[in-house]
Order: structure tokens, then C-alpha cells, then sequence
């Protein structure tokens, strides 16, 4: 006796289902219990189970194909050439179901169409009232601002925080405005901020530095809130022209990671801007384990919440001894995924563009280095781990190695790194 | 017959007055030029002049929904009554209070009242008013026989008996309270028994007989002035028309209608009796009935052809500040 | 001089200062010489349900200081009739239960002798009535009906909060041209406070700020002030500053002082003792959203008695009554 596999009805609202994959070729063996086919339904995939052993015997409808609930899939039979009628089957058991008819609504008193939830789908995002007349006079996108109240309302205080973070954008092209968070007065002092992260990476760094040094933080285009211009790569290079612009006389320039790449650049080619250069894990030339890294983040980031995101890059950014202690390793998690979150998937795909591109690049530019300059390495650095060569290849740099600290020294060993730096930038 | 021959003409000319601008309107509502609800007092000028001839302007005096006869007998100026009918401006009342709130506080008319009973108390307030401020004012309530089944007539007739206010109570007796028959729904049959639950001092009078009116309300009045206390004034009468303008009137025997209106008219009634008294000649009444009616047609001319209120008058005379 | 008063020694004592500045002032109502002028010396006056009108008719003489029958609709009519013709009474109706059966005389005539007259009538009456739950007395002598007279055009009404404002408030009330409803909070008769001695008047229609902030309006009258001001503090304590505005007057409402009180802080909670329907809460709320929106920071909460009878037992009536733990409740919702 054939069995037939039909399209399941896999919940009240499901009408219809797509053909996904054949597990099983067509007369090859069926085990019952076993997966025979992926079917997608409601944007889930889910695994159909032979309800028979035997062969695939004939198969009805292919891969890619959506059908009615009911819908006759394929035959399996006990064995491969027991005489089987498949059009004789196809009759006997093809139950699609028919599209339930919705009746007919009585016409509506108003003309007014229902207000929907959005266009997608999405619950709509609530605005206090306050919110949206204080966004309406500073002409500030609502739509630009999380929300802090009640299931995610904006409130008031949410547009005005918007406003404050707002007032750090800085011109530094046509076009082109960079979020630059400024604090404390002295000599100035620019933080680049690595792949993926915004300039909060160096939240340990800015309040020591702040005392006594005018320390504007500057993220990048597509970060935070700074400007995201259409194209296929941002470049190191642009990355280093636009910190230029934002100083006149030299600065104290710090780098982390690809911001180093940047600080490098800046350092190479406006040295008249750069009163010292500081380079975080850095590289000259990414390794393939960076690379797998940076495509793991921009596609993560893409699928996945922050914080899924954030758990993820736990292990590639700080070491094993940090990592050990839960509440360390909680928080760490959280900051980081409030960090990530402001770096969208988009930005992530160019900045891995920029990246590749500049990897390698500076070898042998790299000697010409003018700048008194200081590398900080971390010994327990899985993604820069020749941070210390970086050091060697630049004419008289000083070497700073933290052992035990990973790719995100600033974080994990903020004390060290603050000391190296307030030496070097002294 | 010892009334002088002037009050006699005055008594006369404000029978007459209140029955021509009642029929008057009877006319203009069939003729569709006014609108609203209106409760004519034909048949029953004789109380409303037989108990007003003898007040002042010092005595207040409340009324009913059918207050247009007590209104004219008070004094209050017809011209401005017919233009409060007409919703103009130069109304007595602005516009703003129509058919069943004419009223005007100088003249002592405390006003018409839309809710049957609602100007017992209010009268009874006045009264108040009188003992406490020793005014030597009485205060007269005027309501028809329904009335007298509110709680607030038997509250008020209450508190005026305990504390001898100056009052007196005129209930008009018409036969009817809207379409239901009196001997429905008040099961005794003069009203002016009711006085006895408050060992109030009660008459009944022929309320189609102007001099019977005025010689019991007078004595009623007396009393109240020299602080004896109130009465409660049964007037038997009858409501020549129905309860409003366009009432079809099914529920009223037409034969004993027509007993009232062509035989106990009171101001037929007041011309024999002040006729063979030899008081008055017939003429004298003729010249009053032909001024009377100039007066009620000039009436309805400078109503019709005042101004209407400014709609910003809504929202004035809410409260006297704020 | 700042001695204290109860808040029924207060309405006493304007009572008191009215009656001596103005010989048209009387009181009628039931019980309010409450004996006093009978023969006999075993024999005293009670001064009124809760003793607040004690000592007026051995001052003032039975004329002006009259009991009355238990006809509520009688006395209100008669004490309007009074004000129509030249006297300034004030009608106490003994519990504002009680409008049930006296109504007619406030909403069809007080309040609309003086429109519907085309201004030339004046009512300066005053009906001094006690509401609001609190002391176990159920369902028919407890409710605060403040809500239908402050709805009523023509009327006015309002609320003291404490023994101070009462006799302020009373004052201006009695001497007010308009029919004034002059509510007495149970909540608040025994509560002790300071009371400035002679005459002084609080206006109608003027809202008071007793707490000051920024973070958050509690907007009250009446017994709720109470409330507000111990939930302020509570919230104080967790770093939020809160104002209290005490509405005092309910008709006419000062929309001014609750729309200034909003756009300083954006949020609202209206405490009210009343039920929740139609109500003094709804009707600020409503306020709020219509002339005040673009300062709503979060939506605005209405703190009331719940949709039912006024209950019995102590622990039932106390959890009709909004509680400052209410309060605090509302405040976690809003956000």
C-alpha cells in the first residue's frame, strides 16, 4: 500500500506551504520517522518525517513550489517496483484544501480607511505627545530616536538626549556630518574607534583623558550618528581625511585595531596634524582569522540581535581569564552590545570592504613614519596577534604589551592602557 | 358692589388685556408666525387680576408654566412680553427665557416656571425674605391643581405653616393637570382640604367670579400681612383652551366645554355684575376692549419687527461674575 | 496669628464672621439650630449633624438661624426663592446624597433663573453640604457628587482641602453673587490646621500649588490633597520631584493653573474620591489632552474611587478610597 506525503496543515492560520528540499532522491530508501523534506511555512522551516519505510516512489511536486495544505507531495511505497499507479494515487489522495472564502464585510459607515499598524506589520512605535512637538521644532526625524518609556515610547527626555548626541555632528565633507563627541579642555586629542564599534569602546580612556586634554571621539562614516553615504566601501583612507579636517594644529591621534589603520594614515600623511600616534592591536596586513571575524560580525549583525551579536564576539575580543567571572563576562556583554548596536549591518559591509582593500597596503610606507608614535599590543590578542611586529616595522616606536589582555585591550586593561597613554601623550 | 369704579376699570382692562394677547397668540401659532410651546390662560383671567389688583410691586408673586395672565396682572409691560415671545432681543427677558420664564424681578414677578411645582418654594423664599427682612411683603404662588400632588408644594406648605411666613397659595383649580381629568388623580375634591395637613388656614373661591377672587384672596392677603401666617386659595375654574397651543383636546367632554365657555366666561360675568351693579357702563368696557386691542396688535408689530439677539449672548448671563 | 482649627471649627467661624458683617445672611437646614430654642435648661443646641453650626442661633436668633422639616427639595427651593428676592441664605443639605431628592431646585432654578430672566435676577445662594467616604457611613451618605453640580452651567462649586482654605473658601462662597455649592469633605472635618484669625476670603475659580517640582503633577482637591502630598514624598525619596495642585475650585475650573502645572512637568495623575465615570478626573484628563498636548510626556492617570457603591466595612471602604499606594501604582504605569 502506497503512503502518501502531503503538505501538513501545521497550525490554524497555515494555508499553504513551500517545497524547500527533497532529503531523499527520488527512489531512494525512506526510514519511517526520518526527515524526508524541508517544507517553509509563515517564514519558518520545518522538517517533514516519512510516515512510512520504504522508496521514494514518485514525486509530485518539486522544490521551490508552494501549494495548498493537502496537497499530495509524493508517493512512498514498501518496495521500488511493486506496480504503483501514480496518477491512480494522485486522485485518490490530492486534498488541497480550498482558500477559505472571507465573507462578505458589510460596507463601511466612514469612508475613512482603518489606521494600520504600519506597512509591515510592525506594532507601531508610540510617541508621547511632548516628544513629538519637541522633535517637530528641532526638526529631528523621530523615527531616528529609541525610545526609553513604557514598550518603547518616546518620550520627551528621549528627543531631547537625541538632541544633545546631535549637537556632537561635525561637517567634515560635502555631505558629509560625523558624530564627534567632545570632553574637556587642552591639547586635542582624537579617538578612532575600531571595526564595528563606536567610539564608546574608548569609554574607559575618555574621562582620564579628558582631565587634562580636549578629547573629541570620532566615529566614522555609518557609525552612531554620523552620516552613511551611499556606496560600496568606506576607505581607510577617507576614514583619515575626515579626522584631518576636524583638526587644525597637531593632535594627539589614537587608533584602535582599523582605527589604527586610520590613525596610520593620518599619521603618515598629515603628520603636520599629528603631534604623537597611538596604535591599539594593530595591523598592517589582516589576517584570514580577522577576515572570518569581521564576515561573522557584518552577518550576525545582520541576522541577529545585539546582544546575540555581542555574546558572539565576546571570545574573539577579550581573554580567557577576563571571560571567566560571570559578572564580568555579563557586563562586558552588555556594554558591548550597546556599542555594536550603533554600527548597522550596512555600515559593517562597507567598513570589511575598506578594510580588505587597505590590508597590506602600508608595508612599506610604514618606515617613513615621522610621528614620536606607541604601539599597544595585548598578549592574549586572537584577531592582531602580530600587533608587537607592527611596532618593529615603524621607525623608533615605543611597544607597550599588556599580557593576558585581548583584542579589546582599552576595555579589558584599562588602567594599563591609560598609563601607556598619558606617558606617551605627556 | 364697594370696589371704586377705577380699580372695577383697571380689573376689567386686565381681564381683557390677558384674554386678547392669549388669543392673540392662538392666532399667530395657527398662522405659523411663532413657534415654542405655549399654555394659554383664557378662562381664568378673574384669579390672576382678583389676587394681582391687590399687590405691589413690594409683593412677589411666582407662577406656572402658564404664567402669561399672572404676568400681565403683575404689571410686567406686554409690549416686551410679546417680543420675549418672538425671541427678539427687546424681549423682556432678552430672548433668552421664552414663553414659560417671563419674569421681571421689578415688578415682583418672579417668573413663569417650567417645572410644575417649581416656583412653590421659590414663592415660599420670598416669603422668607419678607418675614426676615419685616418688608411687610407677601409673597402669592400661583399653580394648577397637578401641582399640588409635587413634593415640593407639600414641603413648601410645610415649612410656611411651621414658621407663619407671609404667604399665600392660589391654586387654580382648572380640571384638568395636562390631559389626565383632576378627580383621577387627586383623590380629594377641593384641594383647598389639602391646607389641613399643616393646620393651614384654607378658601375656596369661584375662580370665574372676578369679585368672589378678590373678596377671599384679599382676606387671604390681610392675613398674611398682619403675620398670621399663610393660606392655601382654591380657585375653581376652567381652561377655555387645552394644556398647550395645538392641543387636539380628545380627552375633554365637549359639552361640558361648552358649558363653561359660553356660560361662565369671566369676563362676561364681570361686565353683568358690574353692569346691573350700575358701577360701569357697557361703553366703558367697549373703549377698554378697543384700546386693549390696538395695544396687543402694536404688540405683535414692533415684535415681529425687532431685532433678534446677537449670538455671542449665548454665553452671557451665566453667572453674575465669572 | 496662626492658631489651629478643625476643619469644621473653620466653616464655624466663617459661618460666624459672615452672619456679623451681613444681616441678610441666614441658615436653614435640618438640624442646623438643632434645638437652642426650645424652653427648658437641660436642654442645648446640637449645631448641625457633625456640631459645625453650634453656637449660631444663640448668637444670631432663631429668625436668621432656622431648622427646617427633612424636605431637602423645600428647603433648597425656599433658600432659592430667598436669594431671588433680596436674602443671601445658606441651605445646608445635610449629606450630598441627598441632591437625589432636591436637585430641581439647583439645576432648573438657581441655576437658571438669572439666564433665563436675561440677567436680571440674581441667586447669592449657598447650599454647604458633606460628602466624600470615610467614616463608615455606606453607600447613601457617602458619595461625592461635586461632579454633576460642577457640570451644571450656572452653578458653582467648590471644595476646601483643609481648615484654612474652608474658612477662606466659605467666605467667598457666601458672598459670591451666584449659587455656590460649598462641599465639606468627611476626609478632612477633623483635620487640624491653621486658620488666620478674621475675615479673609480664598477666590473662586483659583487653583493653588502646595507642593512645588518638576517631575510630575499630582493634580487634587478636597480630601485627596492629603493623598498627593504622602505620595509625594514617597516619590520624593526615590529622586522625583513632584508638584501638587490643589483645584479647590471645581466650577469654575482654573484650566490655567493645570495647564501650566502640565507643561512644566508633562505628566499628569489626577487624584479624585469620586466614582470614575463623568467625573472631575476625566474632565482634566480631557483638558489635558485637548489644550495641553504637545506637553504630554505620558499618558494622563486618573486616581478615583472604583465604579461601585460606597461599601461598609472599614477595610472595604478604605479600599475604595485612592490611596497614596494608588497613587504610587499610577505613577509606575505611566512611564
Amino acid at each position: 500500500m502506497p503512503t502518501a506525503v502531503a503538505m501538513p496543515k501545521l497550525g490554524m492560520t497555515m494555508e499553504e506551504g513551500t517545497v524547500v528540499n527533497w532529503l531523499v532522491a527520488l527512489g531512494e530508501p525512506t526510514l519511517q520517522g526520518h526527515t524526508v523534506l524541508v517544507i517553509e511555512s509563515e517564514k519558518a522551516e520545518v522538517e517533514i518525517e516519512a510516515a512510512a519505510t520504504g522508496v521514494l516512489r514518485h514525486v509530485y511536486v518539486p522544490e521551490g513550489e508552494t501549494v495548498p495544505c493537502g496537497t499530495l507531495l509524493a508517493a512512498i511505497t514498501p518496495t521500488a517496483d511493486e506496480p504503483f499507479d501514480a496518477d491512480a494515487f494522485h486522485g485518490a489522495e490530492n486534498r488541497p484544501e480550498q482558500p477559505r472564502v472571507e465573507p462578505i464585510a458589510a460596507a463601511p459607515i466612514s469612508a475613512a480607511p482603518a489606521a494600520s499598524p504600519g506597512a509591515t506589520g510592525e506594532p507601531r512605535r508610540a510617541f508621547a505627545p511632548a516628544a513629538r512637538a519637541l522633535a517637530r521644532k528641532l526638526a529631528i526625524d523621530l523615527d531616528a530616536v529609541t525610545g526609553s518609556g513604557p514598550r518603547g515610547r518616546v518620550t520627551k527626555e528621549d528627543v531631547e538626549a537625541y538632541a544633545e548626541r546631535r549637537k556632537a555632528l561635525v561637517t567634515v565633507a560635502d555631505d558629509v556630518a560625523l558624530e564627534v563627541p567632545s570632553q574637556g579642555e587642552g591639547e586635542p586629542v582624537l579617538l578612532l574607534p575600531g571595526f564595528g564599534v563606536d567610539v564608546s569602546a574608548f569609554a574607559r580612556q575618555v574621562p582620564v583623558l579628558a582631565e587634562r586634554m580636549h578629547v573629541r571621539g570620532v566615529n566614522p562614516r555609518g557609525v552612531g550618528l554620523s552620516d552613511a553615504p551611499e556606496g560600496d566601501r568606506y576607505d581607510v583612507a577617507t576614514t583619515a581625511e575626515d579626522a584631518a579636517t576636524l583638526v587644525d594644529g597637531p593632535a594627539h591621534v589614537i587608533g584602535a585595531s582599523l582605527g589604527a589603520a586610520a590613525a596610520l594614515e593620518l599619521a603618515l600623511f598629515h603628520p603636520q596634524k599629528v603631534r604623537t600616534v597611538t596604535l591599539i592591536t594593530p595591523f598592517l596586513e589582516a589576517d584570514g582569522r580577522l577576515i572570518a571575524v569581521a564576515e561573522a560580525w557584518s552577518r550576525i549583525a545582520a541576522e541577529a540581535s545585539s546582544q546575540t551579536l555581542a555574546s558572539a564576539l565576546l571570545p574573539w575580543l577579550f581573554s580567557p581569564q577576563t571571560l571567566t567571572d560571570d559578572a564580568i563576562r555579563a557586563r562586558l556583554s552588555r556594554g558591548l552590545a550597546a556599542t555594536v548596536a550603533r554600527v548597522p549591518a550596512a555600515t559593517l559591509t562597507r567598513a570589511l570592504a575598506g578594510l580588505r582593500a587597505w590590508s597590506g597596503t602600508r608595508l612599506g610606507d610604514v618606515a617613513s613614519l615621522s610621528v614620536p608614535s606607541l604601539v599597544i599590543a595585548g598578549g592574549a590578542d586572537l584577531l592582531t596577534p602580530n600587533a608587537e611586529s607592527v611596532a618593529s616595522a615603524l621607525p623608533s616606536a615605543k611597544l607597550v604589551s599588556i599580557p593576558n589582555a585581548g583584542h579589546a585591550v582599552a576595555l579589558e586593561a584599562p588602567d594599563e592602557v591609560n598609563r601607556a597613554l598619558l606617558s606617551h601623550l605627556a | 358692589m364697594d370696589l371704586p369704579r377705577d380699580t372695577l376699570l383697571g380689573a376689567y382692562r386686565g381681564m381683557r388685556t390677558i384674554r386678547a394677547f392669549e388669543e392673540k397668540l392662538q392666532e399667530l401659532v395657527q398662522a405659523g408666525r411663532l413657534a415654542g410651546f405655549l399654555h394659554l390662560y383664557v378662562g381664568e383671567e378673574a384669579i390672576a387680576v382678583g389676587v394681582c389688583s391687590q399687590l405691589s410691586n413690594a409683593d412677589v408673586v411666582g407662577s406656572t408654566h402658564r404664567g402669561h395672565g399672572h404676568c400681565i396682572a403683575k404689571g410686567v409691560d406686554v409690549k416686551a412680553m410679546m417680543a420675549e415671545l418672538f425671541g427678539r432681543s427687546t424681549g423682556i427677558c432678552k430672548g433668552k427665557g421664552g414663553s414659560m420664564h417671563i419674569a421681571d424681578m421689578e415688578k415682583g414677578m418672579l417668573g413663569a416656571n417650567g417645572i410644575v411645582g417649581g416656583g412653590i418654594p421659590l414663592v415660599t423664599g420670598a416669603a422668607l425674605t419678607a418675614q426676615v427682612k419685616h418688608t411687610g411683603g407677601v409673597a402669592v404662588a400661583f399653580f394648577g391643581d397637578g401641582a399640588t400632588n409635587q413634593g415640593q408644594f407639600h414641603e413648601s406648605l410645610n415649612m410656611a405653616a411651621n414658621w407663619k411666613l407671609p404667604a399665600v397659595y392660589v391654586v387654580e383649580n382648572n380640571g384638568f393637570g395636562e390631559f389626565t381629568p383632576t378627580e383621577f388623580v387627586v383623590p380629594v375634591r377641593d384641594i383647598a382640604d389639602r391646607a389641613i395637613s399643616y393646620g393651614m388656614r384654607s378658601d375656596i373661591a369661584d375662580g370665574m367670579d372676578f369679585f368672589d377672587v378678590y373678596a377671599k384672596a384679599g382676606e387671604a392677603i390681610e392675613h398674611a400681612r398682619a403675620g398670621q401666617g399663610p393660606t392655601l386659595l382654591e380657585c375653581k375654574t376652567y381652561r377655555f383652551y387645552g394644556h398647550f397651543v395645538g392641543d387636539p383636546l380628545v380627552y375633554r367632554n365637549k359639552q361640558e366645554a361648552e358649558d363653561w365657555i359660553q356660560n361662565k366666561d369671566p369676563l362676561d360675568i364681570f361686565e353683568r355684575k358690574a353692569t346691573e351693579a350700575g358701577v360701569l357702563e357697557a361703553d366703558d368696557l367697549r373703549t377698554i376692549d378697543g384700546e386693549v386691542a390696538a395695544l396687543i396688535n402694536e404688540a405683535v408689530d414692533e415684535a415681529e419687527r425687532a431685532p433678534l439677539p446677537d449670538p455671542a449672548e449665548v454665553l452671557t448671563d451665566v453667572y453674575v461674575n465669572g | 496669628m496662626a492658631r489651629e482649627l478643625s476643619t469644621g471649627q473653620a466653616i464655624s467661624e466663617a459661618l460666624h464672621i459672615a452672619m456679623q458683617s451681613d444681616p441678610d445672611v441666614i441658615l436653614l437646614g435640618e438640624d442646623v439650630a438643632g434645638g437652642g430654642t426650645r424652653e427648658g435648661d437641660d436642654v442645648d443646641e446640637m449645631g448641625g449633624i457633625v456640631g459645625v453650626t453650634r453656637g449660631l442661633v444663640k448668637a444670631f436668633g432663631p429668625e436668621r438661624v432656622r431648622d427646617t422639616p427633612i424636605s431637602e427639595m423645600g428647603i433648597l427651593g425656599t433658600a432659592v426663592g430667598a436669594a431671588a428676592t433680596g436674602l443671601r441664605p445658606v441651605a445646608e443639605l445635610m449629606f450630598m446624597d441627598f441632591l437625589g431628592v432636591s436637585l430641581d431646585p439647583l439645576l432648573n432654578q438657581a441655576a437658571k433663573l438669572r439666564y433665563m430672566f436675561g440677567g436680571k435676577a440674581r441667586v447669592p445662594l449657598t447650599v454647604r453640604t458633606l460628602m466624600g467616604a470615610g467614616m463608615r457611613a455606606a453607600a447613601q451618605h457617602s458619595q461625592s457628587l461635586y461632579w454633576i453640580t460642577a457640570g451644571i452651567p450656572g452653578l458653582k462649586t467648590v471644595i476646601p482641602s483643609s481648615p484654612s482654605d474652608a474658612k477662606g473658601l466659605l467666605l467667598a462662597s457666601i458672598r459670591d453673587d451666584d449659587p455656590v455649592v460649598f462641599c465639606e469633605p468627611k476626609g478632612i472635618l477633623n483635620q487640624r490646621g491653621e486658620v488666620a484669625e478674621g475675615d479673609y476670603e480664598i477666590p473662586l475659580g483659583v487653583a493653588n500649588i502646595v507642593r512645588e517640582g518638576s517631575d510630575l503633577s499630582l493634580i487634587a482637591f478636597g480630601a485627596t490633597v492629603r493623598v498627593a502630598l504622602q505620595a509625594a514624598k514617597t516619590l520624593e525619596q526615590a529622586g522625583t520631584s513632584v508638584e501638587v495642585l490643589d483645584l479647590r475650585s471645581l466650577s469654575p475650573l482654573d484650566e490655567e493653573a493645570i495647564l501650566t502645572t502640565l507643561e512644566k512637568t508633562g505628566r499628569v495623575v489626577v487624584v479624585d474620591e469620586a466614582t470614575p465615570r463623568c467625573g472631575i478626573a476625566s474632565d482634566v484628563a480631557a483638558l489635558c489632552v485637548d489644550k495641553g498636548f504637545d506637553f504630554l510626556n505620558a499618558p494622563v492617570k486618573r486616581v478615583t474611587a472604583p465604579h461601585t457603591p460606597v461599601p461598609f466595612s472599614a477595610v472595604l471602604e478604605d479600599a475604595f478610597m485612592p490611596s497614596a499606594q494608588r497613587v504610587l501604582d499610577a505613577v509606575g504605569e505611566m512611564g
